[in-house]
Order: C-alpha cells, then sequence, then structure tokens
C-alpha cells in the first residue's frame, strides 16, 4: 500500500502546485465560504501593513490574528508572492504527513484497544472485529481524503490561515494516539490560544490519559482519575496562560484580547460565512442580542459533556466528534473545518456499513458547495436574488454537517452495541427484532 | 453668485466667558451655549449643492454638501462629552441634525483644521481640543434659514437680509449658510483679542432663467424683493458688485451708477469692484439693484482655478470597491497640500491599498496619519501630505470591502446607499486666481481688496460619494430566528437522542401503528363515562404504554429498514 498512497500524495502536492498558478488562489481568496474575517490572508497582510507603519493593527477592527500569528505571519509575508504559495503547499504537505502518521498510529492504537476489550465482546462479534488487513490500507484512504478533498486544497489555495489551526489540531491528535497526553494538552492549549473553541478538546485528552494509565478496575471518578483528569486541565491552563503572557509583551499591552477573543464571542462583524451566526444576528432585535449570543457560544461547547460521558470508552472519537461540533457552531466556519473532517473521516471506516443517510448527506454537500458562490454572486454582484438565498445555503450545509455528525455517532453506537451483543436479535416467535434507540 | 456677509465684532475675548454676561448685538443665544460648552472656534455650514471648482473658481466660504461642523474647544479634560453636549445645543439652535455628529463620524484632524482664529502655536499643535464632524446627507431648507436669520442683530426685518427670500433662495443652484466664531485682535497693536462672528450666506443662481437668453439680473428678479433699508446698528452697508469683465465680453451695466469703483490687487490677479453705500441709494424708492447685458449669453472656456479636485467611487457589485481622488494642478509650480478623508467604519478601508500617483510614477507623501476605524465607535481618519507636481494631476486611490450592517442600522431607505463625507484638500496658493476669500488676519471683505500678501490659504471640499450596501431582507426576522434555532434543534435533538439513550431489541408487534392507536385511544374514551374508576387506573398505565409506544414508533419510523444490517 506504501505505492499508492505515495502516488496520491505526490498528485496532490502537484495539484495544489498547479491550481496555484491560475487564477483561483486570487478568486478563493474572497469567497467567504473559504476564508472568514479570521482567516482571511488580505486581512492579515492590512495588519502587517498597519504595524509595518506603526499602527497597532489591534486598534483597528480588521485584523483578529493572535499576536503570535501576527509574527509568523509577519515572518511569511517577507517573501515574494510565488515562494509564499509554495509556502502554504509545504504547510499543506506537512498536513499530509501528520495524517499519514495519524492513520498508522490510529491502526496500531484501535488493535491494541481491540486486544484489550474483546473478551467484553459477545462471541457472535468476531465478524465485526478490526483486522490488520483492514487497516493496513487507512494510509491509503487519508491521503486520498486529504489530497483530492476540495475543501482542504480550497483553502490552502484561498491562502486562509485556517491551515495552522488544521496543522496544530492534528499534531494534537497525533501525539495523544502515540501516548503523549502532556504534549498533546500543550497542542490543545496552542490551538485554544489561536481559535478560541479547541479548549473543549482538553477533556478527550484527559480522559485518553487516565484510561491509558488505568490499572485495574478503577472507575472514571475515582480521586486518582480526577488527579489525572487535573493534571492534563492543569497542562492546558498552564501553557495557555504562559501564551497569553508571551503575546502580551509582544504586544505591549491587553489590547489585543477584545480583538481576538472578544470578537470570536461577541460577533460584532456580520459578513456572511457558512455559519449560523450572521444572519441570526443581523436580523436578531437588539434587545435579545446579549441572550442569544450567550446561547449560540453555550451551545458550541455543551456537547462536550454529553458526547464525553457518552462516549468515555473511545476518546479519540471523541476528539473527531468535537471537531465537528466546533466546526458546525463556532461563529466563523469556513472550508479549514470542513476539509479537516472530511480528512480524517477514513479512519473510521469501519463505521460505514452502519451508517443510514450518507446519500442524502453527499448530495447536500454536492448542491452546497456548487450553489454557495452561485446565490453569493447573484445577491452581490447580479442583484437579481437577496440575502435568504445565500441563508438558505448556509443552512442546508450546516444540516448536512450535522447530519453526517449525528449519522456517524450512531453508526458508530450500533457498531459497540453489536460488538457487545451480537448482531442476531430473535424474538421468542424467531421472527428478527428490531434495534431502536430507548431510554 | 451671491454672497452675504454679517460681521459682529464685540470686544471681549470668548477666553472668558464671565465678559458674555451683558449682550447687546452679539445674539445671546449663540453666546450662551459658545460660553456654556467652553468653545474658542466654532464653524458650521449648511450647504445644499455642490460648488463647481472648474467652473466658478473658489467660493468666499469653501462648504460640503450637508452640514460640517468643525470646533476647538478651550482646554479642559472630557472634551468628547462637550462635543456631544454641544452638538445637540446647537441642533436646537439651528434646527438641523447635528445630534447625530457622534463619535461614529467625528475626527480629530491633526493638520487640516487648524484655528483660523488667534490661537497659541503650542495649543494649536494639539489635536486634542478639535473635533470636526460632517453629515453630508443632510437637507438644508427654510427651517435652517430662519434661526440663522434670528441671530443677525438687524434681524430679517431691515438691511440686507431682507432680501433674503426663502423660496427664491432656496430655488437657487446652490446655497451655503455659514455660521464662523472665532477671536481676532481688536486693533493694529493686538493686545486684547475680540470675538468675531460672521454670517455669510452664497447663493449660487443658474445665468439663463430669463426669457429672452441674456444674464441680466436684478434684485428683483432674484429676490422677489427690493433693498428697502438699511441697518441703523451697522458701521458697513456696502455692496459690492464684481466688475472685472464690464468693458470686455460680456458686457453689462449696472443701474444705479456704482458710488466708486475700486481696484483689488492681489498677488498674480487683478478685479475691479463696483462699491455702492446703500445709504445713498434708498431714497427716493427702493434699491432694485440692475444689471443688463448686451448681448445674449454665450458659454466659452473659463480658466481653470490653480488646484480642484474630483472624487468619485470606482468598482461594482456590493462586496468591494474603491474611492479614487484626483487632484489637479494648473499652476506651473509644486505646492504642497494636506488632504484629510473621513470613512465611515462599515466602509473597511484597507490602509495596504492606499496610493498616490503622479503620472504613473508613485508618489511618498511627507506625512501620513491613518486611524483605523473601530466597529460602531469611530471612523477611518486619513491625512496625507505629499507634494502636487506643476501642471499635472495626482491621483489618490484606496480600495474599501463593504461591510454587512445589523438591520437595524439601514436608514429608511436602505438601498439609496449611505453617504461619505467629502474629501478636505488644503493648501497654501501663490497666488490668488480666483480666490474671493477674505484673508484670515482681516474681518471684511472691504479689508481684503488690497492685499498685500503672497500666501492665500486655500480650503476645497470634493464631492460627497454614495455608497451602497448589500441588504439584508427586512421582513425574515421571525423566518431567520425559526429557521437557524432549527437546524440546532436537528442537531441537540439527534445529539440528545444518541447520547442519553441505549440501543435495545424489541418487539416490532408489540407496537401499533399510528392509526390503530388513535382508534385504541378513541375507544377508551367513549368507555370512561361508564366505568370511571376503573379506567382512571387502566388510563395511566396505557397513558404510559402508549407514550414509550409513539416514541418507539417515531424510532421505528426513522429507523426502517434498519433491523438487518
Amino acid at each position: 500500500m506504501v505505492l499508492p498512497t505515495a502516488i496520491s500524495f505526490v498528485c496532490g502536492v502537484i495539484l495544489r502546485l498547479a491550481l496555484f498558478r491560475s487564477s483561483l488562489p486570487d478568486w478563493l481568496s474572497t469567497k467567504t465560504e473559504v476564508v472568514t474575517p479570521l482567516t482571511s490572508w488580505g486581512r492579515a497582510m492590512e495588519g502587517l501593513a498597519l504595524h509595518r507603519e506603526g499602527i497597532s493593527p489591534y486598534s483597528g477592527d480588521i485584523f483578529h490574528e493572535s499576536p503570535l500569528m501576527l509574527k509568523i505571519l509577519g515572518f511569511i509575508s517577507r517573501f515574494s508572492p510565488n515562494t509564499i504559495n509554495l509556502i502554504f503547499v509545504l504547510l499543506d504537505i506537512i498536513q499530509g504527513m501528520i495524517l499519514l502518521r495519524i492513520a498508522n498510529t490510529f491502526g496500531r492504537h484501535m488493535l491494541l484497544r481491540q486486544a484489550t476489550s474483546v473478551k467484553n465482546y459477545h462471541p457472535d462479534a468476531k465478524k465485526n472485529l478490526l483486522r490488520k488487513e483492514d487497516l493496513m490500507d487507512l494510509q491509503f484512504y487519508v491521503t486520498v481524503a486529504f489530497s483530492f478533498n476540495p475543501y482542504s486544497i480550497a483553502t490552502c489555495l484561498a491562502r486562509s490561515t485556517a491551515v495552522f489551526n488544521n496543522i496544530i489540531l492534528l499534531l494534537a491528535l497525533y501525539q495523544m494516539l502515540k501516548g503523549n497526553s502532556f504534549l498533546s494538552a500543550v497542542f490543545v492549549a496552542l490551538a485554544a490560544y489561536i481559535s478560541m473553541y479547541p479548549i473543549i478538546l482538553c477533556v478527550p485528552v484527559a480522559v485518553h490519559y487516565f484510561l491509558m494509565s488505568r490499572k485495574g478496575g478503577m472507575h472514571y471518578t475515582d480521586p486518582t482519575a480526577v488527579v489525572s483528569y487535573l493534571q492534563i486541565l492543569g497542562v492546558t491552563f498552564v501553557s495557555l496562560a504562559i501564551m497569553l503572557l508571551f503575546s502580551m509583551l509582544f504586544v505591549g499591552s491587553w489590547e489585543f484580547i477584545p480583538s481576538t477573543y472578544g470578537f470570536i464571542l461577541g460577533v460584532p462583524d456580520l459578513t456572511p460565512n457558512l455559519g449560523l451566526f450572521w444572519y441570526f444576528f443581523t436580523e436578531m432585535f437588539e434587545h435579545f442580542r446579549t441572550f442569544f449570543i450567550c446561547v449560540f457560544q453555550i451551545n458550541v461547547v455543551i456537547y462536550t459533556i454529553p458526547l464525553a460521558i457518552r462516549l468515555r470508552e473511545h476518546p479519540t472519537f471523541l476528539f473527531y466528534m468535537l471537531l465537528y461540533t466546533i466546526g458546525i457552531f463556532k461563529s466563523y466556519p469556513g472550508y479549514g473545518d470542513v476539509g479537516l473532517m472530511f480528512a480524517l473521516l477514513p479512519l473510521w471506516k469501519h463505521v460505514y456499513q452502519y451508517m443510514r443517510n450518507t446519500f442524502v448527506t453527499v448530495c447536500m454537500f454536492l448542491v452546497c458547495t456548487v450553489f454557495a458562490p452561485i446565490q453569493y454572486y447573484l445577491w452581490i454582484y447580479a442583484g437579481s436574488a437577496n440575502a435568504n438565498f445565500y441563508f438558505a445555503i448556509s443552512l442546508a450545509f450546516s444540516t448536512a454537517q450535522i447530519l453526517m455528525a449525528t449519522d456517524l455517532l450512531f453508526g458508530f453506537l450500533k457498531r459497540e452495541f453489536y460488538l457487545h451483543n451480537g448482531d442476531k436479535h430473535k424474538l421468542p416467535d424467531g421472527t428478527d427484532a428490531q434495534i431502536i434507540l430507548d431510554s | 453668485m451671491f454672497h452675504f456677509q454679517f460681521t459682529t465684532v464685540w470686544n471681549v475675548s470668548i477666553d472668558k466667558p464671565e465678559s458674555f454676561q451683558h449682550y447687546h448685538l452679539f445674539p445671546k443665544s449663540l453666546g450662551d451655549v459658545l460660553t456654556t460648552y467652553k468653545v474658542k472656534e466654532l464653524h458650521l455650514s449648511q450647504t445644499q449643492g455642490l460648488w463647481k471648482h472648474e467652473k466658478w473658481g473658489y467660493p468666499p466660504e469653501d462648504a460640503p454638501p450637508g452640514d460640517e461642523l468643525w470646533v476647538w474647544f478651550q482646554p479642559h479634560s472630557g472634551v468628547d462629552q462637550t462635543w456631544a453636549d454641544l452638538v445637540n445645543a446647537l441642533s436646537g439652535l439651528f434646527c438641523a441634525s447635528l445630534n447625530f455628529m457622534d463619535s461614529k463620524s467625528t475626527v480629530q484632524p491633526r493638520w487640516s483644521f487648524r484655528p483660523a482664529g488667534l490661537a497659541s502655536e503650542f495649543y494649536s499643535a494639539n489635536s486634542r481640543f478639535v473635533r470636526y464632524s460632517t453629515l453630508p446627507r443632510e437637507v438644508v431648507c427654510t427651517e435652517n434659514l430662519t434661526p440663522w436669520k434670528k441671530l443677525l442683530p438687524c434681524g430679517s426685518k431691515i438691511g440686507l437680509a431682507s432680501l433674503l427670500n426663502s423660496v427664491k433662495i432656496y430655488d437657487g443652484f446652490y446655497h451655503s449658510l455659514g455660521v464662523h466664531v472665532r477671536s481676532v485682535c481688536q486693533d493694529t497693536q493686538c493686545l486684547t483679542p475680540a470675538t468675531e462672528l460672521k454670517q455669510t450666506l452664497t447663493v449660487v443662481y443658474d445665468p439663463t432663467t430669463n426669457k429672452n437668453g441674456k444674464q441680466d439680473w436684478s434684485f428683483q428678479s432674484m429676490f422677489d424683493r427690493t433693498l428697502q433699508s438699511q441697518c441703523p446698528l451697522a458701521d458697513t452697508r456696502k455692496i459690492y458688485v464684481d466688475v472685472t469683465t464690464q468693458e470686455t465680453l460680456p458686457k453689462f451695466s449696472l443701474s444705479p451708477v456704482p458710488d466708486f469703483v475700486l481696484n483689488q490687487k492681489r498677488s498674480g490677479e487683478e478685479r475691479k469692484i463696483a462699491v455702492y453705500q446703500i445709504g445713498n441709494h434708498l431714497s427716493p424708492s427702493s434699491l432694485n439693484l440692475k444689471a443688463m447685458y448686451e448681448e445674449k449669453l454665450t458659454f466659452s472656456n473659463s480658466s481653470l482655478p490653480p488646484v480642484y479636485a474630483n472624487r468619485f467611487v470606482t468598482g461594482y457589485g456590493l462586496e468591494r470597491g474603491g474611492v479614487t481622488c484626483m487632484i489637479y494642478n494648473t499652476m506651473s509650480s509644486n505646492t504642497t497640500v494636506i488632504f484629510m478623508e473621513t470613512v465611515p467604519w462599515f466602509l473597511r478601508v484597507y490602509f495596504s491599498s492606499l496610493r498616490i500617483e503622479n503620472d504613473g510614477k508613485e508618489i511618498k507623501p511627507y506625512k501620513i496619519n491613518f486611524i483605523p476605524a473601530k466597529d460602531r465607535a469611530n471612523p477611518y481618519q486619513m491625512e496625507l501630505v505629499f507634494r502636487l507636481f506643476a501642471n499635472s494631476v495626482t491621483k489618490i486611490t484606496y480600495s474599501f470591502e463593504r461591510a454587512f450592517l445589523k438591520w437595524t442600522e439601514y436608514p429608511p431607505d436602505a438601498n439609496h446607499g449611505f453617504y461619505v463625507s467629502s474629501a478636505v484638500v488644503s493648501t497654501v496658493l501663490p497666488v490668488a486666481s480666483q480666490y474671493t476669500a477674505t484673508s484670515q488676519s482681516v474681518s471684511l471683505l472691504e479689508e481684503s481688496f488690497s492685499d498685500s500678501s503672497s500666501s492665500f490659504f486655500l480650503r476645497l471640499h470634493t464631492e460627497t460619494l454614495l455608497v451602497s450596501l448589500p441588504t439584508p431582507d427586512f421582513s425574515m426576522p421571525y423566518n431567520v430566528i425559526c429557521l437557524a434555532c432549527t437546524v440546532v434543534a436537528i442537531a441537540f435533538g439527534s445529539l440528545h437522542n444518541l447520547t442519553t439513550r441505549d440501543f435495545t431489541a424489541s418487539d416490532p408487534s408489540k407496537r401499533k401503528g399510528l392509526v390503530a392507536k388513535l382508534k385504541s385511544f378513541f375507544k377508551k374514551e367513549k368507555e370512561s363515562p361508564e366505568n370511571k374508576p376503573d379506567s382512571k387506573e387502566e388510563e395511566i398505565p396505557s397513558q404510559k404504554d402508549k407514550d414509550n409506544s409513539k416514541s418507539e414508533e417515531k424510532d421505528s419510523k426513522k429507523k426502517d429498514g434498519n433491523s438487518e444490517t
């Protein structure tokens, strides 16, 4: 499987390099589905221009990157435009290589976990068990999913700074799978420093750390368990605090906090994107604005608790599910988050057979991806449509992502049920029983 | 063009508010406002129409379309609050919506609006005490003329102000009201300051309104009135007519004959001014100044002023655009200009796209002052100091991105667009060609006729811009909230279901179809009057069963064809 993987990887790189020569990057960097006010390269360049002139980029309302990103982007922007394109392709190469390592480590990790828990399984479930051969071609599928995924390609071409966020999240996942939970917690803190929401990913890292160091029949709420959770949480928050302190020293004051985290939380900029926030808060009465901002922001993070309780035995899948909830419900979503979800999807290809809505979901994704730029053009440039058309597409896209996430979770839980209880359930009279969700 | 100027000089210092106690000629309402809000200098202009610099030269007082207010305050703390209170008081005094000049449109110009009156060097170099704001959308009408006339010492019944017929004035092409308060010297030694209040009204009429094609005008035809009285409180009561072209084409003659003709000499420009002392012409009948032209009006090329500017919006679509300002220098010498722009926050200006070009070559400005905007707090402020080369056009361009506003922030006619205030070009001209303003060191028009200075301060305002922003659908708040919350509910419901419930095997035959359930429900209802006590106990468990089976029914409906996996 090494040769097809390498070929698809190289094809992906060549595809990106070739597309950088066309006019696609300039067009994509203006598309609001791909770039958001937080991740736009044009805005980053504007912030750097102000910084070079001696005006603080945080004094205006155009630049919303954190100070560390300001430094990194300042370093990148010194090169010529062609070199900058090459740098972004290089970042995608790094992303692809981390994904390869993740696929590798994930396969080993799943087999190990299966080996420890196979004694709890139903004897009939042997044919549902993962085999080494199935996991050998994980690398190939993950590489194909990343190299030819239009969302990842669009993010790379548009020079969106979401690639940095994605790389750090993938590094966090990789370190978690390798067993370095503390390093994973540091990466989670770094991802949270860049775009606030990944802070909730410290929960799967904490659960994973506990599971790996569990001896005997220790329960999740034992004092030793709580101590291990607190260790991970402590590492996360301490690294986050250190990063914030360094940023303050770099900028000279705390004025970057309202521009970055205050911006993510308060949603003052209502630029259209494929999320739920913009039109909702355009048409919101001023009186209720604060209340609904709180509701929507809580909605992003609240799914951590039930998902963590339900998926406590599977922290990797919990990590992936939380990536979904962040990517769908965050205040300024873009194709960067969607691309990350699709790139990691082949890791759970053993769950596909239990999913129910794949056809509908795929159709919805295709339709929304094609329609979104058309409706935007009709509204903004042609003047023959209005904002409702684009809003409808954003709703449909969010619904497609939600269907995919919940379908995947359903399939995963169904597979677990079959592993533990076998897949033949017969009623007293010999007919097949129905497997349903019941309290 | 008609320009009225009413100047009141009061020998008290505006820095001493206790001297503003006893009012004689100075209007009390304005004086109270000035002292309460610690004003040192105030300049308010209310204009309707655009002054065409290329065709008409320079006006005595240059004003942008709409309302413009700039104020220098006495040094004190809390200037922002004082400014907010001042604009509210002025909006009541002048019947204009000046209270909309809040922080969203107010800037502190660093170099462009230095004090026009007496001020110390240290004070005027600090822009902490100046505030500048414009309202380009304001309409000026009779309601603004009336309070302006009320400030005059003689009111509107006698004197030159009696000519001001609002019906005729607002028929004109351009009209501009101005109120300017500043400190001036009391005498040539300048030991004590005085306060000068200058009220100006500039009106431009279209010349070819006569039926016979000639440019004849008179007080009667322009104002529908004649001058019947003169203000006894005024020291100077004069009418000046520019008769420089009286002997050349187009030839015209004035009636009655002027008292004498002055020669106005300014560097580079000579003008002949006919002077009328009003008192000499009021008897026996009122003064109806007439000009009669000999030939019909022919349009010819007028000479261009030394510096003029044009500004316009570029680009298409509602997402982004650009602004280009062309400044023309027709003199044969270089000059330095200060270019000031105030852009509202919702047109996000990209500083990296700001470019100054002359004939294709990029010009680096001497100084740049760029203050980026904060959403809904303050506007973009840009001041550039650069050189205008002789006989050339300099182009300033920058691009912006249009923001998406909340639905309550759009004006009633949302698709009309939003106005961007004029840019201000300030320069010092070496020649006074087409320059009609009074020099800064004197108060009256007459005193600047024999001006021997060699530099003339000029301030130009460009056109205002009209920019459309993308609008949401204003009829949709309820629908949007419902639909967005529905999508959130889909996620919440599914995740809630999946995380709080476990898979179990169940018997499909134990669950009834929906129709059968309804039938059994109604059957129980029929039976209940007959055996109430028993049926009560029965109903409760059956209700529970019904609920369970109902939810099972829903789930099974969702998961059809599921048991065979």
